[in-house]
């Protein structure tokens, strides 16, 4: 078991495109974190500069306190669970699993066991004989597993492990991967583009956007306080509803023009977050979720709410989503352009800039139904706000 | 064109008619109905009979010489003049004269080993070369590959002058490498197809999903083991289609041997039994005969070792569910 560590890590491809800019990223030992991000944007480079599939163009690469850059990795000490996971197709599900320890010159009747042992952890025992195209998905996923979990490495790297997967086994899968990641406590890197992975497998989460890594927290602080607009839209489903509104003082409270409305903070918002007197009578991104706002029919306040006519209504059972459609103007900035992009045919792309599509959760006691007109509470004391050209979150 | 099996059966003698009758399926189809039933067999002819006539022609055009060189084997005179497409007497007398007369057991062993040991070795290193033109980036790799597919487009006797000079050299200086003798052949034959088994190896080697390598070196393997562990046994079939092209080009080689071997117990196959019909064609053609059958016994005893390796599919599953 071992910390990694990135320092100042570059990868600047042979074509010139550079996947990873200067990442800066401390793993500490036995953690399990989640590289999350969209596709393309340089996480499975920054996995293969650990496993040593990569070079690593300039900065410096440690596994466990020893700089590993001209190290093989075959000498790392590592294991690699492959989205596509590259099992030998002409050796049985016991021989790939003891691959490793059989290059390893281990005696046999030790690899014998620990493959066996190994195994049973995965429910693979009645397979060992099989080959692989024998198997089901969820079952080569296992053996990709196994042949991981088998040698006892430093560190587990995994590459969209579970990506090709139905979505009940990729449930499953999860939890089984991270209870099997607690119970050995052995360092993970797992590289997902699926934020719901990220939420729920990691100890921490990392971030990245086009080779910048954004954001490193726990994934429910993330939640709560994400860094910028990218990771606001990222993390959560559905994503933040954001808007791009003036901000005003009204009396001793602040106001927020969304569209044709005028939406009141709570006066302790101010207090709390100093930094937005600079914008004051300026353009401001606001952000709020799906979850901090409520039917004002249920909450009978009035007072920090806005109107809108239902859209959607999705009973989920525990909560109703409601879509609706408010005349505010759409953020402009690179973030919200690359996550309406991002989030493709969902409703985002559709917008035009002077109407955005928010999601609300009601809960299921309310009864609002489509074409009727709403009135909204905003918990505007959990609103977000960011920088409409930095998109950096606005805090203290 | 499994329709096309019966039909040889039904004779073939047999009119297009006769072929109609064999065709049951489209009979049965539309049976009461004797007004279609003509049409439909006109329209059989048209659409599926004449392929069989093409068949046909084509396997009695390729059977004819072997027939032919069957009946020479044992007819009894051992003469082209008197050899017949249906024999006319059976004898083995040209076999015991081929074994007793002539020197064919030395040619026959001198091919085998030569064919084998060249075969087996620019397999070997074109699968070496291969891998490397597979899986390595490194600089010279298009260029080298654009020669590999050059250089083979030269005829090999172009180099006839150069190589009869330097193996005049070499006899002298290591005689053991020189004319007449096993390894100056075979590492001539090397070298002249490794260019062609090259790039047919490639091409099978890119098919192999990298991420096997990388996921091996990542279980603690070396480059070595990686090749000899992981991608030779997923390669066996284009293994044994080189082996056995190559195995086929070498014991069949005439130009070159018939250079590099003069002595008549080191010569091959190839270059001993057209010595036996280069003069008198007429007199010795049923011995002739009777060589060239043995000398397709080791090719197709390889056919049939390598068959069953002769299948791809087997990287299927390798990767994704
Ligand atoms: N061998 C390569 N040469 C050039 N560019 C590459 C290479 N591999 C990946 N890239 C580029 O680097 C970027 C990041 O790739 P990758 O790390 O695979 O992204 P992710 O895993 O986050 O989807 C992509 O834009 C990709 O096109
Ligand atoms: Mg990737």
């Amino acid at each position: 078991m071992a910390d990694v560590v990135f320092d100042k890590v570059n990868k600047v491809y042979d074509n010139g495109f550079h996947a990873v800019q200067d990442l800066d990223l401390d793993i500490k030992d036995g953690e399990f974190l989640v590289l999350v991000g969209p596709s393309g944007c340089g996480k499975s480079t920054a996995l293969r500069m650990v496993a040593g599939l990569e070079d690593v163009t300039s900065g410096e690469m440690k596994i466990g306190g020893r700089t590993v850059n001209e190290v093989s990795s075959k000498d790392r000490d590592i294991a690699m669970v492959f989205q596509s996971y590259a099992l030998y197709p002409h050796m049985t599900v016991a021989e790939n699993i003891g691959y490793g320890l059989r290059i390893r010159k281990m005696p046999k009747d030790e690899i014998d066991r620990r493959v066996r042992e190994a195994a049973a952890k995965l429910d693979l025992t009645e397979y060992l004989d099989r080959r692989p195209k024998q198997l089901s998905g969820g079952q080569r996923q296992r053996v990709a597993m196994g042949r991981a979990i088998v040698r006892s490495p430093q560190v587990f790297l995994m590459d969209e492990p579970l990506s090709n997967l139905d979505a009940k086994l990729r449930g499953q899968m999860r939890s089984e991967i991270a209870q099997i990641q607690h119970d050995l406590g052995v360092t993970t890197i797992y590289v997902t583009h699926d934020q719901v992975e990220a939420m729920t497998m990691g100890d921490r989460i990392a971030l990245m956007k086009r080779g910048v890594l954004q954001q490193v927290a726990e994934p429910q602080e993330m939640y709560e306080n994400p860094a910028n607009i990218f990771v606001a839209g990222f993390i959560g489903s559905p994503p933040m509803n954001m808007a791009l509104c003036r901000l005003d003082r009204e009396g001793d409270s602040l106001v927020v023009e969304l569209g044709s409305q005028r939406l009141r903070l709570a006066p302790g918002v101010l207090g709390e977050q100093p930094g937005l007197e600079r914008y004051i009578g300026r353009d401001i991104v606001i952000g709020i979720r799906s979850e901090d706002m409520e039917d004002a029919a249920l909450t009978k306040d009035a007072e920090h709410a806005i109107t809108a006519d239902v859209a959607l209504v999705e009973a989920l059972g525990s909560q109703i989503m409601v879509h609706f459609s408010l005349d505010a103007r759409a953020p402009k900035d690179e973030d919200s352009q690359l996550l309406a992009a991002e989030q493709g045919d969902k409703e985002t792309a559709a917008l035009h800039s002077d109407e955005v599509r928010w999601v609300a959760a009601f809960e299921p006691r309310s009864r609002v139904r489509v074409g009727q007109q709403i009135t909204v509470t905003v918990d505007t004391e959990r609103m977000h706000f960011f920088d409409p050209e930095t998109s950096a979150a606005i805090r203290d | 064109m499994s329709s096309g099996m019966p039909t040889p059966a039904t004779g073939a003698a047999g009119a297009a008619d006769g072929r109609a009758l064999g065709d049951g399926p489209g009979l049965l189809d539309t049976p009461k109905q004797p007004v279609q039933l003509g049409s439909a067999q006109g329209s059989w002819f048209s659409q599926v009979g004449w392929r069989h006539i093409v068949a046909l022609l084509a396997v009695a055009f390729s059977l004819f010489p072997i027939i032919f060189v069957i009946s020479a084997a044992f007819n009894p005179q051992g003469t082209l003049s008197s050899t017949t497409l249906i024999p006319t007497g059976a004898s083995t007398e040209n076999f015991t004269g081929l074994l007793e007369r002539t020197a064919f057991k030395h040619w026959f062993i001198n091919s085998v080993v030569i064919a084998a040991v060249a075969g087996a070795l620019s397999m070997f290193l074109s699968a070496l070369a291969a891998y490397a033109f597979s899986r390595y980036r490194f600089k010279g790799r298009r260029p080298g590959l654009m020669f590999l597919l050059l250089v083979q487009m030269f005829p090999q006797f172009l180099a006839m002058v150069t190589i009869y000079i330097m193996f005049t050299r070499i006899t002298e200086l290591y005689p053991s490498l020189g004319f007449n003798t096993w390894w100056g052949l075979i590492i001539l034959y090397m070298g002249g197809a490794l260019g062609v088994n090259t790039w047919l190896m490639k091409g099978f080697f890119d098919t192999i999903p990298k991420d096997l390598d990388e996921s091996a070196k990542v279980d603690g393997a070396t480059h070595t083991q990686v090749f000899f562990g992981i991608i030779l046994p997923l390669v066996t079939p284009i293994l044994a289609v080189v082996g056995l092209l190559s195995f086929i080009g070498t014991i069949n080689e005439f130009l070159i041997a018939n250079i590099f071997l003069t002595e008549g117990n080191s010569k091959t196959l190839a270059v001993g039994l057209f010595g036996l019909v280069a003069g008198e064609r007429n007199n010795n053609f049923g011995i002739f005969a009777a060589g060239t059958l043995l000398t397709a016994i080791p090719t197709v005893a390889l056919f049939f070792a390598l068959q069953k390796y002769i299948v791809g599919g087997l990287t299927a599953g390798a990767v994704k569910g």
